[in-house]
């Protein structure tokens, strides 16, 4: 019978580690981790303000960006993520109800269901285009988008065999049509999302080095152009196109709007699950993201540290938060 | 005996030319149409557009949402709040509370060795600074292998009890075990929204069935006459079932346990990707950011753990070895350097350690004994009897929990133990970081690399996806179907009709044979690697006990790991998936060549050497078809495996039915997601049958089995 023992051992262990110990729970929030560094920086800004000033604890998710993280939020499985790009959300006129207020101006009226909650924007503004490094640019004459075409054999890689390639948004949950688009203006390239941005990123990295020409998704702020000197190809304006939905089949406009246009001015902002936010222990976080206020510049020298100095992000922020505490002093609520 | 004879002859050669020649036919017919055809072939419009599954799909999701949600709802909270409130406790724990409550039972079961090491796999998950995730972990892997346990050996109890709930039970458990772990979560994700209740409830799915069926076995297989013997003292059905069956069958229960406890590491891990935190999420952020080291530090967390309850677990159900009593026993050497001197002067100290802690042990356990036997003697005196005694039996339990209180007061009022000391820290990330730079860097190494990816590509890649694309839908339904009605039958023909037909109704015939050419791509690459270095260690006893150890560990690693290597040389790509599905899938084909050729070696590899055979004739002529049907095998585990590899490839730049669950799962179209899920699951397992129909016949034919 030495082996009942045992197992009345264990299992009398775990009743009684159970038993004993209950600890009080502390205010609890749970965020998404963004996949995009600008968005994790922004992201660990807000919830090291909710951890250290307000005592809070935030538990922090991987889940990729997208619709499926606004339905996660809609059905309160995570409360809150953050600096979500308008332009990129294909959620937002759907299930948000509000203004989009920045610098005190209405940018954008939302008249969603509500079941997302407009938390604030981040101060963040973001912008996306095509990029062509300058050299490129400069030996082969391309001015904008159109003179693609020309030369897209010196754009081909192996996998697109005889047109060119974009090094096309990563991640397909951003909703970025980059094939869509590229075909809707005959530009004969072959989009490649490549999984990551860290992976797109790689890839252009090695290209550059080599001096090879090479056409990048990408959006500022970037820390790719502080080391790399790249050009945008002028995508057209951005313009909306209201048939281009899952409800409609995607029906695209043609040549006339979205997808077939460059991306608008995106005001970034916070969102989260409104019936978590209207709890009153959770006010004092509801009033903080109202007051938040990043900003690109620095974003920018952050994503430096990080990513090309390679440190923890936790630190660099922390390091950031010493240093200016007159930038963020003001976003805590009393 | 004519049977294998059979084989060692040449075979009826005319008939088998025709059957390459209706081969060969088909194949050109295919190449034919492929070149035919400008673009991919597509299913027909009005089919795909008719066959609305995915918004089926969507609609029933809305519609289980709206009316039953409340329902999971209440299921996932009850799981959230025992998660929440375990893992709270490991996190919130002073560390070295949490390390005892590791060490001590791991010390106990398993002796010095394990105990050693169970300090080590702690040691690194704090220094590596995952501690908290690795807690995260734990929690979610506990409570699953507790529910599993409890939910598993009740059933299991069933239907050792009641054959018509065993027939019940058994096609349900075979199923279960045929599917891939990810499947699970895809309708955990359905039904309980994200987050660890999904989990948990996905992970107890997957890892119940080898529980369930142990227990059964194990209590069916307790003998007649203790039954017998008992029933002859009086005892009742209930009684013979708790003091009889159930005891006598717990070493098989153990074992069921331990496979659940690997398993439920496993899709503890995988569930990363339906937002449940852990060591998964980890890594699945370190090869977000491509950051090497990062990764491999927390896939070697993961694979400590999965050693270290592997042995735990394993210690229960594994004999103790007795040793004469003469004997100096050893506690941290191996016993069979009993031989040497310096060995014994080492243990000594040790011996004397143990002597002296197994004193202090019983005589607190019995003070305590003592104690309590007292106290409630002042109430009743046979309880005070019966609790003493029980108290004063269990000579670790009552000095374990003594140090456990001790540890608690000191970190509540002398000092604060905390989390794990920061000075402590020891980051591997950046050594490994500029190691594998130093070698991406290295001009040699970029052109080798460079070679391999577009070999692959431009040689098997691009030429079988192109080619299985372009081929009309029809002819490949037709070449499954004819090959599933020679292989296995009529009534599976149709069933292979039927699953294509879901397949291309689904509007998903393009990616799935773009996943078909890279499952394919890779089983070939894992049988030009594989096949050779089953052969070495077919002949080599020591190359195959180091390979074993590789292999071993290879299994215990969750699957997303081997992403890391890869991604390390090869970057992002097509082809890096390819050669990540490689890397995971060919264990199965290196340990089946290796095992089918050590099987036939002796008697028939003599007869041939004998007859004059050189070693690759015999090879050749005789081991090969004699293994065969382990191959097969091989081949149907390496597919399996290569299939579900293809859900976390597109992590590195994967494409096909991978990406499309994936798009699915980012764009919240889980109907989308799961027919890419489904179609992942029946390529699997129309080459599963296939295959195992082709073994059985290989193996009748060898006379191994009978008909």
């Amino acid at each position: 019978m030495k082996l009942s023992k045992k197992i009345s051992t264990l299992i009398l262990s775990f009743v009684l580690i159970l038993g004993t110990f209950s600890q009080a729970n502390a205010k609890r929030l749970t965020a998404a981790v963004a996949d995009w560094t600008g968005g994790e920086i922004t992201c660990q800004v807000a919830v090291s303000m909710l951890e250290e000033e307000l005592g809070y604890k935030v538990k922090r998710v991987v889940f990729p960006s997208g619709t499926g993280l606004w339905e996660a939020i809609a059905a309160g499985e995570i409360d809150f993520a953050c600096e979500s790009w308008p332009s990129y959300a294909e959620a937002d006129t759907v299930m948000m109800k509000g203004p989009l207020v920045y610098d005190g101006k209405t940018m954008f009226n939302y008249e969603g269901d509500g079941s997302i909650e407009l938390l604030g924007t981040t101060g963040i503004i973001g912008l996306s285009d095509y990029y062509i490094p300058r050299y490129a640019a400069e030996s082969l004459g391309i001015k904008s988008w159109k003179d693609l075409n020309k030369h897209k054999d010196k754009f081909a890689s192996i996998e697109s065999g005889s047109k060119g390639r974009l090094i096309a948004c990563p991640v397909a949950g951003w909703n970025c049509h980059d094939q869509k688009r590229l075909d809707l203006l005959g530009i004969d390239f072959q989009a490649d999302e490549l999984g990551t941005e860290a992976a797109a990123i790689a890839e252009a990295v090695a290209a550059y080095e080599r001096k090879e020409p090479f056409l990048l998704y990408l959006w500022e702020p970037h820390w790719f152009f502080g080391a790399y000197d790249m050009v945008g190809v002028n995508l057209p304006a951005h313009k909306v196109c209201d048939s281009f939905t899952e409800a409609n089949n995607w029906k695209d406009c043609g040549t006339a709007a979205w997808p077939a246009t460059g991306w608008a001015k995106d005001y970034t902002f916070n969102y989260g699950n409104p019936e978590t936010f209207a709890k009153a222990e959770h006010a004092k976080a509801r009033a903080f993201f109202k007051k938040m206020k990043f900003d690109n510049a620095d974003q920018a020298v952050m994503l430096v540290e990080v990513k090309q100095k390679n440190r923890d992000l936790k630190e660099v922020v922390k390091e950031w938060k010493d240093a200016n505490p007159d930038k963020w002093r003001s976003w805590i609520p009393n | 005996m004519t049977a294998q004879s059979n084989v060692l002859e040449k075979p009826n050669s005319s008939k088998n030319l025709i059957k390459y020649f209706i081969v060969l036919a088909v194949f050109l017919g295919a190449l034919w149409l492929s070149f035919q055809n400008e673009s991919p072939s597509k299913f027909p419009k009005e089919i795909t557009d008719g066959f609305t599954f995915t918004a089926w799909v969507n609609d029933g999701e809305d519609y289980l949402k709206k009316n039953y949600r409340w329902i999971t709802k209440i299921i996932a909270s009850y799981i959230k709040e025992g998660y929440y409130f375990l893992e709270d406790f490991l996190i919130d724990s002073p560390w070295l509370l949490i390390t005892a409550i590791l060490f001590l039972p791991c010390l106990i079961a398993g002796g010095l060795r394990l105990g050693l090491y169970s300090l080590f796999v702690v040691y690194f998950w704090g220094a590596v600074g995952m501690w908290d995730e690795s807690m995260q972990t734990l929690a979610l892997m506990g409570l699953s292998v507790l529910l599993c346990v409890f939910f598993g050996v009740s059933l299991g109890v069933l239907c050792s009890q009641s054959d018509r709930f065993e027939n019940f039970m058994k096609p349900i458990l075979d199923t279960m075990q045929v599917m891939p772990a990810f499947v699970y979560l895809f309708p955990a994700l359905f039904f309980f929204g994200i987050g660890g209740a999904p989990a948990i409830l996905a992970t107890m799915i997957y890892a119940m069935p080898p529980i369930i069926r142990l227990t059964n076995s194990g209590i069916r297989q307790v003998s007649k006459e203790t039954i017998e013997s008992a029933t002859s003292f009086g005892s009742s059905k209930l009684q013979l079932l708790f003091k009889i069956k159930i005891p006598l069958s717990l070493p098989s229960i153990m074992m069921g346990i331990n496979q659940v406890i690997m398993m439920a590491l496993a899709l503890v891990v995988l569930a990363c990707f339906i937002g449940a935190e852990g060591i998964g999420g980890q890594v699945w952020l370190a090869i977000r950011n491509l950051d090497v080291g990062w990764a491999m530090e927390g896939g070697l967390c993961i694979l400590f753990m999965a050693i270290l309850f592997d042995r735990f677990s394993m210690s229960f159900s594994k004999d103790k070895e007795t040793i004469p009593s003469d004997v100096q026993k050893f506690y941290l050497l191996p016993q069979s350097w009993e031989k040497f001197q310096i060995a014994r002067i080492l243990e000594k100290p040790l011996s004397f350690a143990h002597y002296i802690i197994k004193y202090i042990c019983e005589k607190t356990t019995n003070l305590v004994g003592y104690v309590f036997k007292y106290l409630i003697s002042l109430f009743n005196k046979d309880t005070a009897e019966e609790i003493g005694e029980f108290i004063s039996k269990r000579y670790y339990l009552i000095p374990s929990f003594i140090v456990f209180f001790i540890i608690v007061l000191i970190d509540a009022f002398v000092v604060n133990i905390g989390s794990f000391p920061s000075e402590w820290k020891l980051s591997i990330r950046q050594p490994i970081a500029d190691t594998v730079k130093s070698l991406t860097v290295n001009p040699s190494f970029i052109a080798f690399t460079k070679g391999l990816r577009a070999f692959v590509y431009l040689n098997l890649l691009r030429p079988l996806d192109t080619f299985l694309t372009h081929i009309p839908w029809w002819y490949t339904m037709g070449i499954f179907t004819a090959i599933g009605y020679f292989a296995v039958g009529l009534r599976f023909a149709f069933v292979t009709i039927l699953l294509l037909l879901f397949i291309g109704a689904c509007g998903i015939w393009t990616q799935s044979m773009i996943t078909l050419s890279s499952v394919l791509v890779s089983v070939t690459l894992c049988f030009a690697v594989g096949v050779p270095l089953g052969i070495i260690a077919s002949y080599n006893q020591r190359f195959r006990d180091i390979l074993n150890v590789i292999l071993d560990a290879m299994q215990t690693l969750p699957y997303f790991c081997y992403l890391i290597p890869v991604l390390m040389f090869f970057g992002g790509g097509t082809v890096s998936a390819v050669l990540a599905t490689v890397i995971y899938s060919i264990p199965p084909i290196i340990r089946l060549t290796s095992l089918g050729l050590t099987q036939v070696s002796g008697s028939y590899s003599e007869v041939s050497r004998s007859f004059g055979g050189t070693l690759i004739q015999t090879l050749n002529k005789v081991k090969f078809p004699l293994a065969i049907p382990s191959l097969v095998i091989g081949f149907n585990q390496t597919v399996i495996m290569a299939f579900a590899m293809q859900i976390v490839t597109p992590l590195i730049g994967g494409k096909g039915l991978g990406l499309e669950v994936f798009n699915g799962l980012a764009r919240s179209d889980t109907g989308r997601g799961l027919a890419a899920g489904i179609g992942i699951v029946l390529m699997a397992i129309i080459i599963d049958r296939i295959s195992l129909a082709w073994t059985k016949k290989q193996r009748i034919a060898l006379g191994l089995e009978k008909n």
